[in-house]
Formats: C-alpha cells, sequence, structure tokens
C-alpha cells in the first residue's frame, strides 16, 4: 500500500509538473520582446496587408488569454497547431526532426554512460595509479571543453575522412541507385562524429561520478568483510561495489536520457544535424510559438517521464525510500 | 485609345541566346552532364511561394517557375517566358507576347493564360492568404489572355518599375493550385507544394524540376525534359542546407559540395584560395547601416535630432579602417541607399565624408555639447551615452566595426555600447513602444535590397513604421517624391527624383552608411560558367543563367 501511495504521489506530481510547463511554455516566448509578424514581415515587399493578414491568420490579433484556452483546448485534442513559419502541422514537423534526433542522440548518450560508467569503475579500482589520474583529467577536461569547441576541433581533424555535415549523401538514390543497406551505411558514417562529439562531452560526468560513487562505496564495511572472507577484487567490485555504486548514477542515467529527445542544440548546428535542437534554436529566432510549444512540450514530457521511471527505478533497487 | 509602344523587341531574345553562351569557352565544347552540389547556410524556409521568405526558395522558383522576365549580368530586364512586350501611351496597360508551344513538366500547355490566372488568383487573395505576392502584383486592377501567347495587364494606376516587378513574380501550374484558390482560400498557404510521395517531380515550367526536397536538408533538381529554353548543360542540381558557415566551408574542402555562394565569410578566403578553389568577389548591391533615431517625437537623448550630432558622428566613422579590418578589404565604402553596383540608380556624386575627428569635435563643440571630466560629452544635462541595438545579422564583421567605431566615438566624446538582441527583439526595440519609435538611440543592421530602388526608397517612408522602417524616419516631403517616383515612366524623370530622394537621405542621415559588402563566393575548379550577380551572386533569384551556362572544365 504504501508503495502504491508512492506511486500515486510520483505519478500526480509528474502530471502537475506536465501542466506548468505547459503553461510556463505559452507565456514565456509570448513575454519576450519581439513577436512573428515582426520577423516574417521584414522581408522585401511586406506590406501592411501582410503584416495584418499574418497576425490574424496566427491568432494574435486575441486576447492572451484567450489564446491560451484555445492553445489548451486544442492540445486536448492532440493538436499542436500548425507552424508560423512552415505553414505545416507542428505534429509532423517535430516527429520528422525527432527521428533524425533520436539515433544520434541515443547513440551519443549510451556511448557516454557506458564509457563513463566504465572509466569511473577503472579509475576507482586503479585509485592514485597513473591509469586513474590520466582517466580522470581526461574526464575533467572533456567534461569542461565547451561542446562547440569540441565539435568544431573534430570536424577540422576528419573533415574528408568522415562526413562533417547533414544526416547523408542527399544525391544517392536520386541520381544513381542506392541499396537500402548502402543508405544506413552512408547514415552511420554521418552519424560518427556528431555522436562522438556527444558521447566525449557527457562521458567525463559519469565518469567522475561513478569513480566517486564507488571510492565511497569501496570503504563500506560490508566491502571490508568480502576482502575479510578472502574474495577476489574482481568479484567484489563486480558483485558488491558497482552494484551498488550505480545508485547515484540511476538519476543522472534517467535525465540524459530524458534529453535525447531535445536533441544536442550546439552539436545539431555544427553538424547541420536536421534534428529537434536545430529546429527549437530555429524556432526561437522565428518566434515560431507553435513549434516551440510543441517542441518543449515533447521536452517536458519526456524529462518528467523519465524522471518518474527513475523514481519507480529508486523505489525498486532501494526499498529504503518507503520506509 | 491606347497606343501600344514598343519598348523590348525580339533582338532581346538574341541577346539572351548570347549572353547565355558568353562564358562557354571559345572553341572548345562544354563538358555535359554532371550534378551541381550547392552549399549553403541560408536553407529553403518554404517550396510555397505565398509562405517563403527565403532567398533560396526564390532562386529555385527562378529555376522550375516561369518568369515573364529575368536580369541580365549588367542587371537590364530581358525576356524569359515573355518574348517581347509593349505599354499603352499611358503606362496603364501592358502587354506581353509569351513563347509559344511551350509546356509544363507534365506535357500540358503553358500558356499566357496560365500567368493571367496565376494574377488573378493572387489578387482575389491578397488580403488574406496571397499577402506575401501583395507587393509584387500592387496597383494592377486586372490580367487577361486574349489568346494563349498573349498577356494583358491592367494596371490602376502608372507604375514605373512593372517589369522589375513581374520579373519576381512566378507563374504557377493552375492544373496544380487550381484547387486550393477556392471557399477563404485556406489551403492556399498550408499546400507544402513538394514533390509527391511517389517519387514523382514537382510539376516545372522553368528549365529544372524539383525531385526531393527535405525541410532543413537539401533539394535536388532534375533537367525538365519539357523545358522550352535552352538546354542546361548539367544534368541537374543540388542544393545543401549548413547551418553554420564553418561547416559549409569543411565541406567545400572535403568535395562534399562543389560551389558556396552568398554567405562565405571574408575570413575565409585566403584559406579557400590557398587551397585551389576558385574565389570569385563582386561589388553587392546590400549595404550595412548605422542607424540613428531621427523620430521628432523621441523621448530621450533628443541631441539626436540635432543634424550636427549625426554629421560628428559620420565625420568619426572610419569606413577605410572598417573596410580593412572587418571586411578584410572585400567592401566598398558606403554614401548613399542606393549601392554603386545598382548601376544609374546610385548617385555618384554623393561621396562618403571624409574621417576627420577634428571636423568630428569641432561640430560637436559647434552645437554646444562640452566634454566631460570622463571624456564623455555632455549634452542636456546628460552624457552622451548610447546603447547600440545589435542583431545577430551583424556578428562577426559588425562586431569588429562596431569596436572600431566605438574607439573613435570615444575620441570625440560620445560613448556607445552594444546590446545584443535577437532579430525579433531588435526590431520590438528600436520601433518601441507600439511602432512610435520613441525610446530607442542607434542601431546597427543591414538591408540587401532588390535591383529596383523602389524598395530600398520605401523603406524610409511613413507607411513603413512598424513595418519594414528599422530607423523611425518619417518625413511628408520625402514620402511625396516616393509616391511620385513610382510614377514616373520616363526613367530618366525617375533617376534625377531617385537621385534627390538620396540626397535627401544623405543630408538627413537617419542611416549611415557604412559600407557595401561584396558577394564572396567559391567554387571548385571542375566548374566553370558562372554568371556572378550583385544579389545573392551566381546562384541567384533575377535570373536562370547561371545553371544554364555552368558546365564541368
Amino acid at each position: 500500500v504504501r508503495g502504491a501511495d508512492y506511486v500515486i504521489r510520483r505519478a500526480g506530481f509528474a502530471l502537475l509538473t506536465i501542466f506548468i510547463a505547459i503553461t510556463i511554455n505559452f507565456f514565456l516566448f509570448r513575454v519576450l520582446p519581439g513577436n512573428a509578424v515582426s520577423d516574417l514581415a521584414r522581408v522585401p515587399h511586406a506590406t501592411p496587408q501582410l503584416r495584418h493578414a499574418l497576425t490574424v491568420e496566427f491568432g494574435l490579433n486575441r486576447p492572451k488569454w484567450l489564446q491560451y484556452l484555445i492553445y489548451l483546448r486544442e492540445l486536448a485534442h492532440g493538436n499542436m497547431g500548425i507552424s508560423f513559419a512552415y505553414q505545416q502541422p507542428v505534429s509532423s514537423l517535430l516527429l520528422n526532426d525527432l527521428k533524425n534526433t533520436i539515433p544520434m542522440v541515443t547513440i551519443g548518450t549510451l556511448g557516454a554512460i557506458v564509457v563513463g560508467v566504465g572509466t569511473g569503475i577503472l579509475s576507482a579500482w586503479r585509485r592514485g595509479r597513473p591509469s586513474d589520474h590520466v582517466s580522470t583529467n581526461l574526464a575533467i577536461a572533456f567534461y569542461a571543453f565547451p561542446t562547440q569547441f569540441l565539435g568544431l576541433m573534430l570536424l577540422i581533424l576528419f573533415g574528408g575522412l568522415l562526413p562533417t555535415s547533414g544526416m547523408e549523401n542527399p544525391y544517392a538514390g536520386v541520381f544513381g541507385p542506392e541499396s537500402e543497406i548502402a543508405r544506413l551505411q552512408d547514415i552511420g558514417l554521418h552519424l560518427i562524429l556528431p555522436a562522438l562529439t556527444l558521447l566525449l562531452t557527457l562521458y567525463g560526468e559519469f565518469t567522475l561520478i561513478m569513480r566517486s560513487s564507488m571510492l565511497e562505496t569501496m570503504g563500506e564495511d560490508y566491502v571490508l568483510t568480502a576482502r575479510a572472507k578472502g574474495l577476489s577484487d574482481r568479484r567484489i567490485i563486480a558483485r558488491h561495489v558497482v552494484r551498488n555504486a550505480l545508485l547515484p548514477i540511476a538519476t543522472l542515467i534517467a535525465l540524459s536520457i530524458g534529453w535525447i529527445v531535445g536533441g544536442a542544440i550546439l552539436i545539431e548546428f555544427i553538424f547541420s544535424w536536421p534534428g529537434i535542437g536545430l529546429a527549437l534554436w530555429q524556432s526561437i529566432n522565428q518566434r515560431d510559438y507553435p513549434m516551440l510549444q510543441g517542441g518543449f512540450l515533447i521536452l517536458a514530457i519526456s524529462v518528467v517521464l523519465l524522471n518518474f521511471l527513475a523514481d519507480l527505478a529508486y523505489f525498486k533497487l532501494d526499498p529504503r525510500i518507503t520506509q | 485609345m491606347r497606343v501600344p509602344k514598343i519598348l523590348a523587341v525580339p533582338l532581346a531574345a538574341v541577346t539572351l541566346i548570347a549572353l547565355a553562351s558568353c562564358s562557354q569557352s571559345s572553341g572548345t565544347p562544354n563538358a555535359e552532364g554532371g550534378v551541381l552540389r550547392i552549399g549553403t547556410s541560408y536553407p529553403i524556409d518554404s517550396m510555397n511561394p505565398f509562405v517563403a521568405q527565403s532567398d533560396y526558395s526564390y532562386m529555385t522558383f527562378e529555376y522550375i517557375y516561369p518568369q515573364l522576365v529575368q536580369y541580365n549580368a549588367a542587371l537590364a530586364i530581358v525576356p524569359d517566358f515573355a518574348t517581347s512586350w509593349s505599354q499603352s501611351k499611358n503606362g496603364l496597360t501592358w502587354t506581353f507576347h509569351t513563347v509559344p508551344n511551350a509546356k509544363w513538366s507534365d506535357g500540358k500547355p503553358l500558356t499566357a493564360g496560365d500567368a493571367a490566372w496565376t494574377i488573378n488568383e493572387s489578387l482575389k487573395y491578397d488580403n488574406g492568404p496571397t499577402a506575401n505576392s501583395a507587393g509584387v502584383l500592387a496597383h494592377i486592377a486586372r490580367a487577361s489572355a486574349p489568346n494563349p501567347t498573349t498577356l494583358v495587364i491592367r494596371y490602376k494606376v502608372a507604375v514605373a518599375d512593372v517589369l522589375e516587378q513581374m520579373q519576381q513574380m512566378s507563374v504557377l501550374p493552375p492544373q496544380v493550385w487550381a484547387q486550393y484558390f477556392t471557399g477563404n482560400g485556406a489551403g492556399i498557404k498550408t499546400f507544402q507544394n513538394v514533390p509527391p510521395a511517389n517519387g514523382q517531380p514537382m510539376v516545372s515550367g522553368g528549365p529544372f524540376e524539383l525531385v526531393k526536397y527535405a525541410v532543413n536538408q537539401d533539394a535536388l533538381f532534375k533537367r525538365n525534359p519539357n523545358w522550352w529554353g535552352p538546354k542546361p548543360h548539367i544534368d541537374g542540381f543540388g542544393l545543401q542546407f549548413f547551418s553554420n558557415d564553418d561547416a559549409m566551408i569543411q565541406a567545400l574542402k572535403d568535395n562534399q559540395v562543389d560551389f558556396i555562394g552568398e554567405y562565405t565569410p571574408p575570413t575565409a578566403v585566403a584559406a579557400l584560395k590557398r587551397a585551389g578553389f576558385v574565389v570569385t568577389t563582386t561589388p553587392s548591391l546590400s549595404m550595412k547601416t548605422f542607424i540613428i533615431n531621427t523620430n521628432p517625437h523621441k523621448t530621450t537623448h533628443r541631441e539626436l535630432l540635432n543634424p550636427l550630432v549625426r554629421e560628428a558622428i559620420e565625420y568619426a566613422t572610419d569606413r577605410q579602417q572598417i573596410i580593412k579590418t572587418a571586411w578584410l578589404g572585400l567592401a566598398e565604402p558606403g554614401s548613399t541607399i542606393i549601392a554603386p553596383s545598382d548601376g544609374t540608380w546610385h548617385d555618384t556624386n554623393l561621396q562618403p565624408v571624409p574621417f576627420s575627428l577634428a571636423k568630428a569635435n569641432e561640430l560637436l563643440d559647434q552645437a554646444g555639447y562640452k566634454m566631460g571630466s570622463n571624456g564623455v560629452r555632455i549634452a542636456d544635462g546628460h552624457p552622451m551615452s548610447y546603447n547600440v541595438i545589435f542583431p545577430p545579422d551583424e556578428r562577426g564583421t559588425g562586431d569588429r566595426t562596431f569596436e572600431i567605431m566605438q574607439t573613435d566615438l570615444s575620441k570625440i566624446g560620445i560613448q556607445i555600447t552594444q546590446q545584443n538582441m535577437d532579430d525579433s527583439a531588435a526590431f520590438n526595440a528600436i520601433s518601441a513602444p507600439n511602432s512610435k519609435y520613441e525610446t530607442f538611440d542607434m542601431a546597427m543592421w543591414d538591408w540587401v535590397p532588390p535591383v529596383d530602388p523602389d524598395f530600398m526608397l520605401s523603406v524610409l517612408t511613413c507607411a513603413q513604421l512598424g513595418n519594414n522602417s528599422d530607423s523611425g524616419y518619417c518625413n511628408p516631403a520625402y514620402d511625396k517624391m516616393y509616391a511620385e517616383q513610382s510614377t514616373l515612366l520616363n526613367p530618366a524623370a525617375r533617376r534625377a527624383l531617385i537621385f534627390k530622394m538620396q540626397q535627401y537621405i544623405y543630408n538627413a542621415r537617419p542611416y549611415i552608411i557604412l559600407d557595401y559588402p561584396d558577394v564572396i563566393e567559391a567554387h571548385s575548379k571542375k566548374w566553370t560558367g558562372f554568371t556572378i550577380s550583385p544579389v545573392m551572386g551566381s546562384i541567384n533569384s533575377l535570373s536562370i543563367q547561371t545553371l544554364l551556362n555552368v558546365h564541368q572544365s
């Protein structure tokens, strides 16, 4: 019963958070200076008719509270609206962007988790030895590098060896035949640099937290007991230390996965990766409110949902929570 | 009775053909075929002409839809779908004779009737879904096609730049679009106008047809088999969109693209030349402006309304240093609101004022603004210290420009501070409150105007307050001249009036025109036959010359 209470409370909290995020998303961009019409109407041949037509078309001539109610009503019907800039349904535009983002960010993030947790374990295991120093300092360095700097360096270093922009060679398959396998290989090659940039940017955090958590766990009495029992180092680390040290990593992993749908704006910008991060960046510049509302709604839902799942995982991993 | 006056004769068609072949190397046949891969950091935003804003959307329309006329390399209007044209004596009726027996790519006849249909349907919805094209069709009463090769356009008032406007109007295929021009026209803007999912190309009436389009990624074109004009040498071309210049330049170096245009930064020129690429530059129509609020209703820092202050600021602007440092020499000093590359519309008598801090100090002394103890002059009891609104378009070269101006202005007792904000916020800050332009002091921005000066002249009219005005300038005398020039059918008379308007703004200084940046583009030596233009470079929305002529070396 206590467990069910816990789950219901967390679920209620998650729903409330999503509603607050929806509301903030709506008002946040509207209180910023500037508006969509001034951006779209500042072009050659713009006429007062164009400005007026856009204002009416976007519904921006209505009071903000009415716009908000209409937004909530449409959202309840699953309608995210029409993009101001593209004049296309937000849901289909964002779905396309998400399809591009998810493989790249998933590979980068999962790679960072695997590399980070692995190097964290090794560092803690080899504490004070040269390999620990090298691993820790590298992790700190990559953690500290600005993403755009790292991305640009990789772009310059690997330019010519690997594709540096876009998601695939656009010409293959149009001006000549291309098999599906060749296309997948091509996408895979295009994916290497952005995913690697993300991996290098993220893994340091996992290394440092995993190392610290491991060291804390290695000082526990039960580890000393295991040693006294004559268990091998490898067995102690694998069976007793790592499993307990993973607990604080769970939240970080859940949060990182939650951010996958948000894309990696800077990485997508550097490598011209047509994902949701790039779309949101362009939408902010264009004051494309429906795209921003839709994009941030998806982001909010995924982060809240993954946090909720992390809470549930904690509940499973650490029964002390409900005690 | 209206008496047609022949303005263009079939000789112009001969000129076009000669121009189309002038870039071919003499005596050697062109290498046929191949796909030209173009990189740009400015994506197509929509393939729908009633939604699109991007330069590259309009460049695409130029190549897939017929335009009645186009520009040649000398920026003169020459035939395209219309082979000749005439106007009535009073300028209210224009008659265009179009190419006979032309076809759309789907095999349907392409006639003057299609052009009339496009104009009339667009006019019907110009307060709503087609408002995007209302400027191009301004003052048209109605179009008709008495036969398949004759288009008659009737205007409500005489319009000076009819041909320039028609250059920007794409004839749309009624067999595709008619279904959306019904009822309230709600479908006109939401129609994506992209190749259908079945892999077929879009219906085209230009030399190429769009076969693939992925938003913010790429657009690919193949030769239109039913194109009625000279056959392009290439099999097709592609536009690949980059979100930043560094990636685009790297892609050129890595042989992922063959050509980059328009937004190639000056800092990349030397490296690209060293790497063996052909780098081409030409003065552009665009201009960088330092904007000073001249609105008489301005509520703060009203000393900026004093012409002596604005003159002093211009004397303290070291254009040569800006061009040398910020543009690495790839720009021309600015003077008037019509760039020298706009040919005879630019008044060459108006020269940039020379850089002179002594003269600037003298002017401010004359205005009675004494130097404060901290080196900043005092005007009406407050320091002459101003924020300069700075949108992202100006970053890079604009940052260097600002630093140079900031240093020089500090030497005459004026302090300026850079205020970064995005485009939308910048326009909001300039026009605040509620399009009254009462609070901003200064800004830096730019204009990339079309060839005909009408648009550039219009941005300083009162009618553009809250719309295209980024200065708040409003003067009924100037507006009167603007209205008059737009109706003058005699080019010499119109030119004289436009010179007068340039002089007017030159003296009033709502803008200090800093410089006219060059168009910079680069391409692989494997390709040749590019015709560079002061608008967008070789691949532009003014003509179809480059992609008809370009071929492998």
